[in-house]
């Protein structure tokens, strides 16, 4: 085996042109996997970074009666499941919240877990310096300024030896730094981190509130549904096992308390690795992806091989000879077979150390966008990792099999008498029906690489129209300022006075238009549903409405605006009026002002103007409206104990508010003042903006910000393009674009790369036969037509079998799609013509070195 | 209906300087001839059959072809001049392996645009003549040395040219396939059809009317002579 790899080498060697094109085009197909695996590996099946991970499950609350429906827990029934519970050794808390750190006028935002205190015991985790939380730190209401930072906190700060026991700044108030968390640690998810891990304590003082005030709950309210309720199995306990305990407890508890816990069971699934969710299925679509980026990647490294077992395949015409030498000299023909993989295994490992290394690069690359879009703290562990370098060896190994073994059979099974004669090496194919064409390992290429080149070009459709998706607003040249009094330690009623502060200082700069606060910007991070319905209708507990009047709740996208909010994004009040500024400021009578589509969902027949609505419960029977937010939702805390009504005052058109939204869902507006959110932005709205003043003016918009409150904390200050561009849902449609692009180009280069080597060689080799045939009378132009005709039957079989495969891929890429079909006509045209187009010139190429072939050489070479 | 006058054929080597191939050919050949071109290796004699073919362009000196002046014209005119006078037949027989006898012999005339039926009539004539019949679905690896040239032959004659060039037609045969292909060459040309042949064997040369000899490029001897 040492003397086959030994003479692979020398091979190799002999040929570097070849090695390098092989290497290449291998380091290439195997690159794309390599890069892919990392991302798919590390989000889907990486072990997480905590102990014995198959022993944690989360514990998820649904609603008997309506078992699509779940809810997160209170912290009074966390205590219950955590003290009566059989069937866990350990169980925890926690829940995620924004919170701003840092220094006044330095403040960034940051994600944080409020936890429990067995949090990291419970995980099996050992911190790297200190101590984890105390049980007198979780306690509600005792607000202990503690907190425990991320090991990329401390790298942040050059691993100060003195962090713990220093000082933080969370929120505008000051806590003591009393443990630092592993390295590689994040939490709970895969690569999103918090940055800093606060006691349940501080709950109530760092929660996000993205409700209005009258439905906030505390942390000791046993209504509130704000924690996810992690817990370690007991040796030997499974999922099935462990149902029956825990129906029993769900059951105990709702009798204890009918009415937090009605009609409320608990199961078990595994934790979430990507998402914190209180539904069991909400990575669904996210694991769906996983199989196709790895299956498009596959394609990518088939056609690679493709193009190198046709490459093998030339390589093998002209050592045929040598292959019948050493058949002659008695070598069996798996002695052939082996010392021809050997030659592939080596040039497989020589692309997979390029593949390896153009793979962590990539995947680097695509970490480091998706960094700049999210103020999250990613933590991508780069480099190699075992499994990194255990599949890229396994695509060596698999592309060994896929584009050696075949061509080392075929070339093994020689014609000895034949291949011993002096004409070895021309490549010579009796083929009785010409109209097949010469190289089908060719055609399969163009085919597959067909099929990425259209799903290449259905994303470029889907990116190009998500860009210009018509949100329903128009706010002009307008500037959004988002800022978070609460991250700076101020209370709403502090808040409010400085918005409205902040709102007068931005109305009075010179150029601006118009100035409003509202505390959701379509196609934000964060949107916000409500449940809605018409007020003053009753429906029986177990009634099931089908329509508005007869009670059906509408759950809608809303928000709490400006007076000058309408003419500001450029929606005009079609009926009714707008806000006044009273209304927006101060706390006034209840009034509302809802688009066209709620309007029409709410009273179909009649007119909305001048109705009245009212939240309704939680668990009331709601027309489905969730499904279309892509963006992230927050938890309501709403449960209908507040029956005061609301005037719909003004009817505006219909907005979107998130990129996947499929139908519009329908709006509903509030004054600001009746609808206080701590994180809040502003429009500001200019007369005119040039791209040359963007960066003058969002200086000037800073320093008004510094003016009014050096302490506020700005969290973004973009022109309204600038917010649309980085919007999650359109960078996921980009980086998709991104993507099947890389992997299209890839498959076009090796798919004409393939063809245009597959017709050189079959050219050189084929001197002789042009040759005589130009000794016979052929012209130049009917050669060029003999090997134009020849690549265009490879390219007509192979544009015929890939555009069925594109219709496959389409089909199958459909669910996630932006705004084209499987089958659209753009798409399904640019990309054959594209790949037509490059294939023929790659084969143009060859045919026309073949009519300068000189006849009397040709011949003379015999 | 040929005439060459100072023909010369050289390739550059360094300095400045010239291989000389072919030096000073001056050689007349009439319609109907049947001539051998003799001489040892490297004497240049398929090098001066090429140059007769016209497959050979970088030639000095004058070449005359039925009165058309061969040096005067592009290569495009060349090779239509060729594709209508001239049928080859080589020694490594050269028929295209993946094609079969019927398609080996329909090839030279698709290449002179002729029609299908007509291309149809004009092969199965040929292959009737030469009573290859049953051997037109055959691919050339099915068939002997003899038997291949021999459709080497109907290749050369099927486009009906007036001169056939040969370079050593029997080089890769045994006597008696040799003799029956000589024996074809005196058939066509008792035809009408000229012939000019490359052989080392006086045998074969024998069965034309007369030897050309060329030494290192130069022709050293021209006579004519009885056939066999």
């Amino acid at each position: 085996m040492t003397a086959d790899f030994k003479f692979a080498i020398r091979q190799l060697l002999k040929a570097p042109a070849f090695t390098i094109a092989a290497v290449t085009v291998l380091a290439l197909g195997i690159g794309v996997n390599t890069a892919v695996f990392s991302l798919v590996n590390t989000l889907f099946f990486a072990p997480p970074a905590y102990s014995k991970p198959h022993e944690m499950v989360q514990l998820f609350s649904q609603d008997k009666k309506d078992p699509k429906k779940f809810r997160g827990f209170s912290y009074p029934t966390y205590l219950d499941v955590r003290d009566q519970n059989t069937v866990f050794s350990g169980t925890m808390a926690f829940n995620l919240a924004f919170v701003g750190i840092g220094q006044k006028g330095d403040t960034h935002r940051a994600f944080s877990a409020v936890v429990t205190s067995n949090y990291f015991s419970v995980l099996g985790v050992p911190l790297a310096r200190g101590r984890a939380f105390l049980p007198e730190e979780e306690t509600p209401g005792r607000n202990t300024p503690v907190a425990i930072v991320s090991y990329r906190y401390w790298q942040k700060h050059d691993l100060d030896p003195g962090m713990v026991g220093s000082q933080i700044l969370i929120n505008g108030r000051s806590f003591t730094i009393v443990g630092i968390a592993p390295e590689g640690f994040v939490g709970t998810m895969q690569i999103l981190s918090p940055e800093v891990w606060l006691p349940m304590s501080v709950y109530d003082q760092v929660a996000n509130d993205f409700s209005s005030d009258e439905s906030k709950t505390t942390l000791t309210d046993r209504t509130g549904t704000q924690l996810r309720i992690l817990g370690r199995f007991k040796p030997g306990m499974t999922a099935a096992t462990a149902k029956p305990a825990l129906e029993g407890l769900a059951a105990n508890l709702e009798t204890a308390y009918p009415v937090e816990q009605k009609d409320q069971t608990f199961l078990t699934a595994p934790v979430a690795r990507n998402s914190v969710s209180n539904n069991p299925k909400a990575e669904g679509g996210l694991k769906a992806i996983a199989p196709l980026l790895l299956g498009m990647a596959v394609i990518v490294l088939l056609v690679a091989c493709l193009n190198l077992a046709n490459m093998l395949l030339a390589r093998g015409t002209a050592r045929r000879k040598e292959v019948a030498i050493r058949l002659a000299l008695g070598g069996s023909r798996w002695r052939i077979v082996r010392q021809l993989l050997v030659e592939g295994f080596v040039l497989a490992m020589l692309g997979g150390i390029g593949g390896l290394i153009l793979g962590l690069w990539s995947s680097d690359l695509l970490v480091a966008s998706m960094r700049r879009l999210m103020p999250l703290d990613i933590v991508w562990l780069s480099g190699p990792s075992p499994a990194i370098l255990a599949a890229t060896f396994g695509f060596c190994l698999l592309g060994t099999l896929m584009f050696a073994l075949g061509p080392a059979l075929k070339i093994s099974r020689s014609a000895l008498v034949f291949d011993l004669k002096e004409h070895a090496g021309e490549d010579v194919v009796r083929r009785r029906w010409k109209f097949l064409p010469r190289n089908p390992l060719v055609v399969v290429q163009i085919a597959f690489s067909l099929a990425l080149i259209t799903a290449a070009a259905l994303f470029i459709r889907g990116a190009g129209k998500a860009a210009s998706v018509d949100t329903g607003i128009k706010p002009g040249a307008s500037f959004v300022l988002e800022v978070d009094a609460s991250l700076a330690g101020y209370d709403p009623k502090r808040s409010q006075e400085l918005y409205r502060n902040l709102s007068e200082k931005l109305a009075a700069l010179p150029g601006v238009e118009h100035v409003s606060i509202t505390a959701i910007v379509p196609f934000g991070m964060f949107d916000v549903s409500r449940k809605v319905e018409r007020a003053g209708i009753h429906p029986a507990p177990d009634a099931k409405p089908s329509t508005a009047a007869e009670g059906l709740a509408f759950d809608t996208p809303w928000t709490s605006v400006g007076a000058d909010y309408f003419s500001t994004v450029g929606l005009p009040v079609i009926r009714g009026r707008a806000f006044t500024e009273a209304e927006a400021t101060q706390p006034g009578p209840k009034v509302a002002i809802i688009d066209e589509i709620l309007a029409k969902k709410l009273w179909p027949e009649g007119d909305a103007l001048g109705q009245r609505i009212q939240y309704a419960a939680s668990n009331a029977p709601s027309a489905s409206g969730n499904d279309a937010h892509a963006g992230g939702s927050a938890d309501l805390n709403e449960t209908g104990k507040n029956q005061e009504t609301i005037e719909i005052v003004g009817i505006v058109p219909a907005t979107r508010h998130a990129l996947f939204e499929k139908d519009l869902a329908g709006s509903i507006y509030l004054p600001f003042a009746r609808g206080f959110q701590s994180d809040v932005s502003f429009f500001v709205r200019f007369h005119s903006l040039d791209s040359k003043n963007e960066v003058a003016t969002a200086n000037l918009l800073r320093r008004t910000v510094q003016e009014v409150d050096p302490a506020l904390p700005i969290l973004a200050l973009r022109t309204f393009a600038q917010h649309l561009d980085s919007n999650l849902d359109l960078w996921l449609v980009r980086a998709g674009a991104a993507l099947f692009s890389i992997f299209g180009v890839l498959a076009l280069g090796l798919a004409v790369v393939g063809l245009y080597g597959v017709k050189a060689y079959s050219v050189a080799r084929r001197t002789r036969e042009i040759g005589i045939r130009m000794a016979l009378g052929a012209q130049a132009g009917a050669v060029l037509r003999m090997i134009m005709r020849e690549g265009s039957i490879m390219l007509i079989a192979g544009v015929s079998m890939g555009l069925l495969l594109a219709v496959a891929t389409g089909k199958i890429l459909s669910g996630i799609l932006y705004g084209v079909s499987a089958l659209d006509p753009v798409a399904f045209t640019v990309a054959p013509l594209l790949l037509t187009a490059a294939a023929l010139i790659a084969t143009w190429l060859p045919a026309r070195r073949a009519t300068r072939v000189n006849p009397v050489q040709a011949l003379r070479s015999e | 209906m040929i005439r060459l006058r100072n023909l010369e054929r050289s390739y550059p080597l360094a300095k400045g300087k010239f291989f000389y191939v072919l030096r000073d050919i001056d050689i007349e050949i009439a319609e109907g001839e049947f001539v051998s071109v003799m001489g040892p290796s490297g004497a240049g004699k398929s090098t001066l059959l090429h140059i007769l073919g016209m497959h050979d362009h970088g030639w000095t000196g004058e070449y005359f072809f039925n009165e058309t002046a061969v040096h005067h014209l592009k290569a495009k005119e060349r090779a239509t001049l060729r594709n209508e006078n001239i049928g080859f037949v080589f020694q490594q027989y050269h028929l295209l392996d993946d094609l079969t006898v019927y398609e080996n012999l329909e090839i030279p005339l698709s290449y002179r645009k002729v029609s299908k039926n007509e291309r149809s009539a004009i092969v199965a004539d040929v292959l009737d003549r030469f009573q290859i019949v049953a051997k037109k679905d055959l691919f050339p690896r099915q068939l002997s040395g003899g038997q291949q040239q021999l459709v080497g032959v109907a290749r050369a004659i099927i486009a009906n040219p007036k001169l056939i060039l040969a370079d050593e037609p029997t080089g890769n045969l045994h006597s008696s396939q040799g003799e029956e292909i000589m024996r074809l060459f005196q058939k066509l040309n008792a035809e009408g059809t000229t012939i000019i042949q490359v052989t080392h064997s006086e045998k074969n040369a024998g069965y034309g009317n007369r030897v050309i000899q060329l030494r290192d490029g130069w022709v050293v001897e021209a006579k004519s002579q009885p056939t066999n």
